[in-house]
């Protein structure tokens, strides 16, 4: 069976798009949360195997929810979706805990290779 | 494996550069001071990184000539030769060769003009390490030797990233958290670390990691990160050929290596701190900074006119920050001094060493600093400053002794900041211009009539030397006194809105004063009204201004004429030069300027006030307007043309020959 992803963004065209990579990749998406506040909510939930987090997102942003995830799980595997430009961010992001980024605009072959090495 | 070395060819240039300046200066210190252990230790490590840099390029002329140079001073190491003067000049004469070819792979060339002289190739043995990339520093193996002793693995890696990663520098931070998570930790990473945080890197990284995982581990654990092409990973080589290539050696590996480890340090550290930036960007900010201070101006002319008190504690915030900006963007634009001075002890050394003379320089106020451009065009004027004081000032060392003097002549170089100028001094202790014979060769040219010749003042005659006529190529050497180029001088540092001034005491020595203004691009103007219209002088040229009754000006030969201070001015009328109408008036404004020693007074309607501006080049289609040398925005969005006294001077004395040539 493959594994279960949460996507996090709050535009609902990416969390569309990142659905459609996901499942054609084989992976099962657990759920989706369109801010940090949401994903803690979720991820406690649906204990997913994989977190794509965006960054920028209302109430709480991904950085902050990584934060928190990471806390409740040692072991959660984050995927930071970045936009160009937020270097500064990612690395905050990875000093988090995240496990790996993709950036904006995906590339379903990147999203695809992120996911299968972190899903190892 | 194929690496595009070509992007790295402007730091090697650079950094060369520095190298050879700064050989140059270890190879000087080393001719003064032959037992200096310091000395030949130093070039000995500049000519091995040079070897290997130029190795790296693929310029193997270049690393063999540093092959054999660094071979003569192992020789000298091993105490098998003295260090002599045939030795010091086939070290200079090979950089010589060295600083050519780095000049011509700077033009787009090769490494070929090395060959010219092929006396101290031909007995070049091969490099026996042509493939050294990035040196390891000596430090790194040490290290790599204790964590081994201690059980330690020692890994080489290498990470390709994928052709287009996005956003490398984090992709690496992930790379690095990778290998350091379990405690690893590494110890080397070429390109430094703060060179990968600023993206500062292509796509290879080349690290040495001490750990004590497997090699398999390792790279189970770096493959996993996507975005990576390929993770080469072995065990790290305890090579160090440095010994081998020079057996007969005894260095004393403890000392001299810390001591070039702490010096590498410091330089990483310095070259960390700074960013090399292209001459021409910042032209284009100190360009975008001037429209800021104008649209700044604009802004504070138009609100005036409405007082509106709440702008007002906003605008002075914004007056203070635009000016804090713009004294910043000028320092930017500043390089020290030492930048042109550094040049002349080898120069001293070559011409008093051919001219048979001793020479010592002495160099103050070398970190005192100047605007990028003017420290570019001032070299080649200093430069003939300085080989005239060697040629026609210091005296042979008997005639000195004979006088009294010290036998070794003294020539200094200073500089320091006045104001807004930058003063530059050369002076010697030699036998200073000798008056009677400026005055002869300028009455055979026919620059001086005897009759004027009585009355001129020392300064006059001092003068006379900066004129284009009075030192032409065929003045020969013993005749010329003094004067080779010295209108060259002047005319360049006139071109940069600076000022010369000679004094001379004969048999005592002479100083050249050089003025320089710290910046380009601000200049200092008075504001005229000429039939209406605004127009800017600068300061630099004026020397009075004055306002005179309209009877006091005399038709001279058809030339307006004015006493000014018991002196006869030729004037030009400005309104009647643009073609204005000419308002009869009871008294007119005059602005004398000085031009080739000369005055001449311009006649404007109104004076106006002084003030600073930036100056705008007028573009092509003014490029044959040269009365002209640029436009300035004032702060209520006029412009005024910045009047060029010398072209003005020039164009108006063609009109009528006699009366302007007074």
């Amino acid at each position: 069976m493959g594994k279960r992803v949460l996507i996090v963004d709050d535009a609902a065209f990416m969390r569309m798009l990142l659905k459609d990579i996901v499942t054609k990749a084989g992976y099962e998406v657990a759920g989706e949360a369109s801010n940090g506040k949401e994903a803690i909510e979720k991820y406690k939930e649906l204990n997913p195997d994989i977190v794509t987090m965006d960054i920028t997102m209302p109430e709480m942003t991904g950085i902050e929810a990584t934060k928190e995830i990471m806390k409740m799980d040692p072991n959660a595997k984050i995927i930071m979706c970045s936009a160009m430009g937020q270097q500064m961010m990612v690395v905050e992001a990875i000093q988090a805990g995240a496990k790996d980024f993709i950036v904006k605009p995906f590339q379903q072959s990147r999203v695809v290779e992120a996911l299968s090495k972190v899903a190892k | 494996m194929a690496i595009d070395m070509s992007q790295y060819l402007g730091i090697f240039v650079e950094e060369s550069k520095e190298n050879i300046q700064s050989l140059n200066d270890s190879i000087l210190e080393l001719e003064s001071n032959p037992e200096s252990k310091n000395a030949i230790d130093e070039i000995f490590r500049l000519m091995h990184t040079l070897k290997g840099t130029s190795a790296t390029m693929g310029f193997q002329r270049m690393s063999k000539l540093c092959h054999t140079l660094e071979s003569k001073l192992d020789e000298v190491r091993s105490g098998k030769k003295r260090v002599d003067e045939s030795l010091i000049d086939e070290l200079l004469s090979g950089l010589d060769r060295l600083n050519e070819a780095i000049e011509n792979i700077e033009k787009g060339g090769d490494d070929s003009p090395v060959e010219k002289d092929g006396k101290v190739i031909d007995n070049a043995q091969p490099v026996e390490n042509p493939k050294s990339e990035a040196v390891i520093p000596d430090s790194v193996f040490d290290v790599a030797k204790n964590a081994i002793q201690n059980g330690f693995d020692v890994q080489q890696i290498t990470i390709d990233l994928i052709k287009d990663a996005t956003m490398k520098s984090a992709r690496m931070y992930i790379v690095f958290k990778r290998i350091e998570e379990d405690g690893s930790q590494i110890i080397y990473s070429d390109p430094s670390v703060e060179d990968i945080e600023k993206e500062n890197f292509d796509r290879r990284v080349k690290l040495v990691v001490i750990t004590k995982r497997s090699l398999a581990e390792m790279r189970e654990s770096i493959s996993n990160v996507s975005e990576i092409e390929n993770v080469s990973i072995e065990k790290f080589q305890m090579k160090k050929e440095e010994k081998k290539e020079v057996p007969t050696s005894k260095i004393e590996p403890e000392k001299s290596d810390t001591q070039i480890q702490n010096e590498n340090e410091k330089r990483r550290a310095k070259l960390a701190k700074s960013v090399r930036v292209d001459v021409e960007k910042l032209d284009s900010l100190m360009n975008l900074m001037a429209e800021l201070v104008i649209s700044r101006s604009r802004i504070e002319e138009t609100l005036k006119q409405y007082r509106i008190k709440e702008m007002d504690e906003s605008l002075s915030q914004l007056s203070r920050i635009t000016l804090d900006l713009q004294s910043t963007v000028m320092k930017i634009r500043m390089i020290p001094v030492s930048f042109v001075f550094e040049r002349f002890p080898r120069t001293v050394r070559d011409l008093s060493k051919s001219m048979n003379k001793k020479v010592e320089l002495i160099i103050e106020g070398e970190e005192t600093e100047l605007d990028r451009t003017v420290a570019d065009e001032i070299g080649e004027p200093l430069t003939h400053l300085i080989r005239n004081a060697i040629d026609h000032g210091i005296e042979s060392e008997e005639e000195r002794i004979n006088l009294g003097k010290p036998p070794v002549g003294t020539i200094k170089l200073s500089a320091h900041q006045e104001g807004d100028s930058v003063i530059i001094e050369v002076s010697d202790d030699g036998r200073g211009f000798d008056k009677d014979k400026i005055l002869k060769k300028a009455i055979e040219k026919g620059i001086v009539q005897e009759y004027e010749a009585a009355k001129m003042t020392t300064e006059e005659i001092l003068n006379i030397t900066f004129l284009p006529g009075f030192s032409t190529n065929d003045v020969s050497t013993e005749v010329s006194g003094r004067g080779v180029g010295m209108d060259v001088v002047k005319n360049v540092v006139e071109s940069l809105n600076g000022s010369v001034y000679l004094e001379s005491v004969e048999k005592k020595g002479s100083k050249v004063t050089i003025r320089l203004p710290l910046t380009l691009s601000i200049i200092q103007v008075l504001l005229v009204e000429i039939c209406k219209q605004i127009y800017a002088i600068p300061i630099s040229v004026i020397d009075s201004t004055l306002s005179i009754k309209s009877e006091e000006l005399k038709d001279l030969e058809g030339m307006k004429t004015a006493i000014v201070r018991n002196e006869l001015v030729p004037l030009i009328d400005m309104r009647e030069y643009f073609g204005g109408e000419i308002v009869s008036n009871s008294r007119a404004e005059l602005v004398v300027a000085k031009y080739k020693g000369k005055k001449y007074g311009l006649i404007v309607d109104r004076l106006i006030r002084q003030q600073d501006i930036v100056i705008k080049a007028l573009g092509k289609f003014f490029k044959d307007t040269r009365e002209f040398s640029g436009g300035a925005i004032l702060g209520n969005g006029s412009i005024a043309l910045i009047i060029d006294v010398p072209s003005l001077v020039e164009k108006a004395s063609q009109g009528s020959k006699t009366a302007l040539t007074i």
